[in-house]
């Protein structure tokens, strides 16, 4: 070890230390602090782990948690960044902040945010990487898919050697040729009989090969699923691990079964599903038994945070957080699987967390709303319009929609309802500011986390 | 309005061009549309496929990312004729973004490569270095007096050319360059702009002009003074 490593890491680990003892916080400051002493900190860091990066577009935070639950059936030390600090100084931190290891090797699962693998991988070379997905985000971050996937390669690239452990049902995944080994997991619940091809609004559905249209076999939803190309025979790889089947389904449960292995987790949405394989395949890729994977799948609830029920007044109220259209369209799917009567609350803010164009909602398919069983609907947010209009459009029905632009106000009428159970949706501040309205009421402790 | 109407609308590459919401148009073409009495029916239109003039009222070509909009550009080259065609009788087009570009010579794309487009317009757009245009806008069309809201997000820079005039003045926002204070363009019956949001969901009353004068090309002999009364004040 360096002497400026040396320094570095004790004023990062001091830093971390004051931050954490007096000011109850300290997630990227200690990071900041290191990589300003020595920018190649994470070299000094990270090289006594066997390292695991997480990365995508949707799905990062599930499935890393899930996959550190599913390691530590066999591996006693994991070390895993908390959702939100995925950026260079938060890997820093995570590191800090790890006692030192039991073993020689333990591991590290980090969620890594797109653009910065290449900071990782710059230092230090994985054992492993997970791709989850590749959608349209918000686009004034990194704009288009292919760039997003660009700076994943220029980090991959740095680490050859290393396992991709990618969805084998998004075609972005097979277009561009990596010499890494790979594992591929995906849904094979179906026949080749059926021969389509995706729905209109549906991004990444060009073949990388020869710009033709792809057709499906099957697609799960938005472009995953089997595809094909009829054009140059471009196709899905071969799926090292497979999910034969789908069980009940259910917006708080999902029942599948794995390489014959079957699978529950408590939270609903095929897109969650996917998290699950993720985690299963690197669990397997790590020799987990696949009946210990199982057990840390319905050990820890917890895990499935981002979608929350509270108790307002008696009435079970879900929060779901929505950012984007491929996320807001599961969502939709995930409420479609309510049997119960319910109310649906839809807040729209565009501030900078949230994406400051309100574009994408065009791109959701509200119009399913209109046949479930949906007793009263309210649209707010700072930018209700926008989403009264979109409401509209759909064709939801006037007599039971109510505009309510006030946030407050929103809240004092959840407990006065039709229905016994709420659905809300809310971009990521209206979320903040609903939480913190729920925190002052005491229908909730504390803040975001 | 006792006599049923149907317009058909093409749907320009609506599988490979559909960024930033821009279905939300068509969604807005049919909600009015139903208001009117009007049968809105759409259709994709899109690569090998045959775009007929004749068989379409409206045409709605949205953006696209660089990778879709280079591989549209091949396969719009073959539409041309019928394109052309379809402006000179008057059909409407809306065209956003990327599809706005794809009517004029050329775009010069984010890594700087030339893609040309169909020419049926004069307008040709080059690329700003390290800068998007990014944010809410307000433009002011001089004819109409009307005021239009939407949310730009591009990298093109178009100086538009013959027979264009400006959708709209800007008065917040960059607009087609950042320079000449015009935002879009529009030639006969055909609309171009910059503007997501999507445009026809934020000014309703664009919507309504649309719908209004495809009709009267379909129907040349019937009288729309009722449809020309809906209200449409309320978005935005």
């Amino acid at each position: 070890m360096s002497i400026r490593s040396e320094f570095a890491t004790f004023a990062g680990k001091s830093s971390y230390w004051f931050l954490h003892t007096f000011m109850n916080g300290g997630s990227s400051l200690p990071g900041k602090i290191t990589t300003a002493i020595d920018p190649a900190i994470l070299k000094h860091l990270g090289q006594n782990y066997d390292i695991i990066v997480v990365t995508g577009t949707n799905g990062k935070t599930l499935t890393t948690a899930l996959t550190v639950q599913v390691l530590k059936q066999k591996y006693p030390n994991v070390v895993t960044n908390p959702s939100g600090s995925n950026m260079e100084q938060g890997l820093v931190t995570t590191f800090l902040k790890a006692k030192n290891p039991k073993t020689n090797r333990p591991l590290a699962v980090l969620e890594v945010d797109e653009a910065n693998v290449i900071k990782l991988t710059k230092y230090v070379k994985p054992i492993a990487f997970v791709f989850t997905n590749i959608f349209r985000d918000q686009m004034d971050r990194y704009g288009e898919i292919y760039t997003t996937y660009n700076k994943i390669i220029d980090g991959v690239k740095l680490a050859p050697e290393a396992t991709i452990i990618a969805n084998g049902d998004a075609p972005i995944f097979n277009s561009v040729d990596l010499p890494n080994p790979k594992i591929y997991y995906g849904f094979k619940n179906h026949d080749d009989k059926d021969n389509f091809k995706a729905e209109p609004n549906t991004d990444g559905v060009l073949c990388p090969v020869c710009q033709n249209i792809l057709h499906y076999h099957y697609i799960s939803y938005a472009n995953l699923g089997n595809y094909f190309c009829e054009h140059c025979g471009f196709k899905r790889p071969e799926l090292t691990h497979e999910l034969t089947k789908l069980g009940a389904l259910t917006p708080n449960s999902s029942d599948f079964t794995v390489d014959g292995q079957d699978l529950s987790i408590g939270i609903g949405g095929i897109y969650n599903i996917y998290n699950a394989l993720a985690a299963y395949s690197v669990g397997r890729f790590l020799d987990v038994d696949p009946k210990d994977i199982a057990k840390a799948f319905t050990a820890n609830e917890r895990v499935f945070g981002r979608q929350e029920l509270i108790d307002i007044d008696g009435k079970e109220t879900t929060l779901v957080l929505v950012k984007n259209p491929v996320g807001l369209n599961q969502v939709i799917d995930t409420i479609s699987k309510e049997k119960d009567d319910f109310s649906l609350i839809c807040l729209l803010n565009a501030n900078y967390a949230d994406g400051i164009d309100t574009s994408w909602i065009w791109d959701g398919e509200f119009e399913r709303f209109t046949k479930m069983p949906i007793k009263k609907f309210i649209t707010g947010g700072e930018r209700y319009k926008d989403i009264t209009f979109r409401f509209k459009v759909a064709g939801v029905d006037e007599n039971i929609h109510e505009v309510q632009p006030n946030l407050e106000k929103v809240v004092e009428e959840i407990p006065t309802l039709p229905t016994q159970k709420v659905y809300i949706l809310a971009t990521y501040t209206a979320m903040l500011q609903l939480r913190k309205d729920f925190a002052e009421k005491g229908y909730i402790k504390g803040g975001m986390e | 309005m006792t006599k049923e109407y149907t317009l058909h609308i093409a749907h320009l590459y609506g599988d490979l061009m559909n960024t930033y919401g821009d279905l939300g148009n068509i969604l807005v073409l049919k909600y009015y549309g139903k208001k009117m009495g009007i049968n809105v029916e759409s259709q994709v239109v899109s690569l090998d496929e045959d775009f007929k003039s004749d068989d379409y009222d409206i045409a709605v070509f949205g953006g696209g990312q660089d990778f879709e909009q280079s591989i549209v550009s091949k396969d719009f080259q073959t539409k041309k004729d019928e394109i052309k065609k379809f402006i000179d009788s008057d059909g409407c087009l809306l065209a956003i973004c990327g599809g706005y570009q794809l009517l004029g010579k050329y775009y010069i794309d984010a890594e700087g490569n030339k893609i040309p487009g169909i020419g049926v317009l004069d307008h040709y757009t080059e690329q700003q270095h390290d800068n998007r245009f990014i944010g809410d806008i307000k433009i002011k069309n001089k004819e109409t007096g009307e005021v239009y809201h939407g949310f730009e997000n591009h990298q093109g820079v178009t100086y538009t050319g013959n027979g264009e005039r400006p959708l709209g003045d800007v008065e917040q926002g960059y607009g087609n360059n950042g320079t000449d204070q015009a935002e879009g363009a529009i030639f006969k019956n055909v609309y171009c702009t910059y503007f997501h949001g999507p445009i026809l969901a934020r000014n309703n009353i664009i919507a309504k002009h649309i719908l209004i004068k495809a009709l009267k090309r379909r129907y040349p002999n019937d009288d729309f003074s009722a449809q020309e009364k809906i209200d449409v004040s309320e978005s935005y």
